[in-house]
């Protein structure tokens, strides 16, 4: 995790989809690895049942929550309406 | 990834649009509330407001916890990094934050020793390689940070660590909120709630919104698609005379929040009685301390600070900015005595 787009992203309460890649649970200390592929150290002791290969979203090197993208909201697939050019 | 690209898609996000094209009465103007600082940024990377009808105007909250920070907060982390034989630790964000006398990064040059973490854990490692120095670390953020904290002084006590101490301005986003309800001027149709605060506290603490203020709230997630999605469902919801609190961000966000980090936050910290809020005032009950078990590892029993009110510089309308009266280039010093660069406010420094 970095400081990117010019701003910081643990002060403006970004947080991150990271997937563990090894987890001590004896710590409740993991690696985990975020989509630009960067490895950090996250701790995971908040996040129950989280596991090897799960995806969890990090902020300030604390997993939150586990993600379940089974659960996102459908979005309908309806198109724009004819000549629908927004005002 | 799961999480990311798919809510990146831009011929759903054009669909989107249409539907909220669809959903909005002409003639009606709509004002919502994106809560927090998170949401703004991603509304201005992405450019979501270039896909909503002119008619439906976003504006920002309070919820970015760099631009809430009082002077007179500043100061105190300053006298503290000033302290002989001090490592300061704090985010990159707050050494440009104005103080009555100057930055955390002023400080810096002037020979205090402030290093930039990215985590309250990055300080704590500090701690240990540095047995023979204080390590103080500035908290600020809402309840989505304040976890990150309760767990390193967790640590800082299991271990024993007598040189890590915490100055704690963690906040909580109700209260702001509420008091933002209660001003005369306010004039929002709709709450786009803050998904990773959410992630914490879970949907129920903000159910006051509907049932006391007769406002919807949707908690959203930061891509593009779920500000657009969040921005249809308060729409939706007006239309169809629905008024709750709705949860769009369910693939991260459960009802009930994450119950493990609520445990750990109550023991951690106590709730301040009242605290300052840059622009806003003094806001009760809405900061935390370190609670009495904690007492040890809070640096504002350790070392003796100002704790002195500094009041908002005249010219600076941060206040107006955080309850979205006014947008951030209608201040009146906005680029102009107050830049990226010479902070006057703020809202200058963190988006």
């Amino acid at each position: 995790m970095g400081c990117a787009d010019d701003h910081c992203i643990t002060c403006s309460d970004a947080a991150v989809p990271m997937r563990v890649r090894r987890l001590d649970r004896a710590s409740g200390l993991a690696e985990c690895v975020g989509d630009d592929g960067v490895a950090s150290e996250v701790d995971l002791t908040l996040v129950e049942g989280a596991g090897e290969g799960d995806t969890v979203l990090v902020h300030a090197g604390v997993g939150l929550a586990h993600g379940r993208p089974d659960d996102a909201v459908p979005i309908s697939r309806r198109p724009m309406p004819r000549g629908g050019d927004l005002p | 990834m799961r999480f990311v690209d798919e809510f990146r898609d831009a011929e759903l996000g054009r669909a989107l649009a249409g539907e909220i094209l669809a959903a909005v009465e002409p003639g009606r103007h709509y004002k919502l509330m994106e809560v927090c600082g998170g949401h703004t940024h991603s509304i201005y990377k992405y450019g979501v407001d270039d896909l909503l009808p002119a008619n439906v105007e976003l504006v920002h909250g309070p919820g970015c916890p760099v631009c809430v920070i009082p002077m007179g907060r500043v100061d105190d982390g300053i006298a503290i990094a000033h302290e002989p034989g001090v490592i300061f630790t704090c985010f990159g964000d707050m050494l440009r934050v104005p103080g009555s006398n100057g930055t955390l990064l002023d400080a810096k040059a002037q020979g205090a020793d402030i290093r930039m973490v990215y985590s309250p854990l990055d300080a704590l490692r500090i701690a240990r390689a540095n047995p023979d120095r204080e390590v103080v670390f500035f908290a600020i953020g809402f309840e989505t940070t304040a976890p990150s904290t309760a767990l390193t002084l967790k640590r800082a006590k299991a271990e024993g660590l007598r040189n890590f101490s915490c100055i704690c301005n963690h906040v909580t986003i109700v209260p702001p909120l509420r008091a933002l309800l209660e001003s005369p001027d306010l004039r929002l149709d709709g709450f786009i709630g803050p998904g990773h605060v959410c992630t914490v506290v879970g949907g129920r603490p903000f159910s006051f919104i509907p049932a006391d203020y007769g406002r919807p709230l949707v908690i959203a997630g930061f891509e593009p698609l779920d500000l657009l999605q969040a921005i249809h469902m308060i729409l939706r919801q007006l239309a169809e005379g629905r008024c709750e609190v709705e949860n769009q961000y369910k693939r991260v966000v459960p009802w009930e929040g994450n119950l493990r980090a609520l445990e750990v936050l109550a023991e951690v910290f106590a709730l301040r009685p009242h605290f300052e809020w840059r622009g806003l005032g003094f806001i009760s009950q809405s900061a935390l301390r370190l609670s009495d078990a904690y007492a040890d590892l809070d640096a504002e029993r350790r070392f003796s600070v100002p704790g002195v009110r500094v009041a908002d510089p005249k010219a600076c309308q941060c206040g107006e900015v955080l309850k979205g009266v006014i947008k951030p280039w209608e201040c009146k010093v906005f680029g102009t005595a107050c830049t990226p660069e010479h902070a006057i406010g703020t809202c200058m420094v963190s988006p």
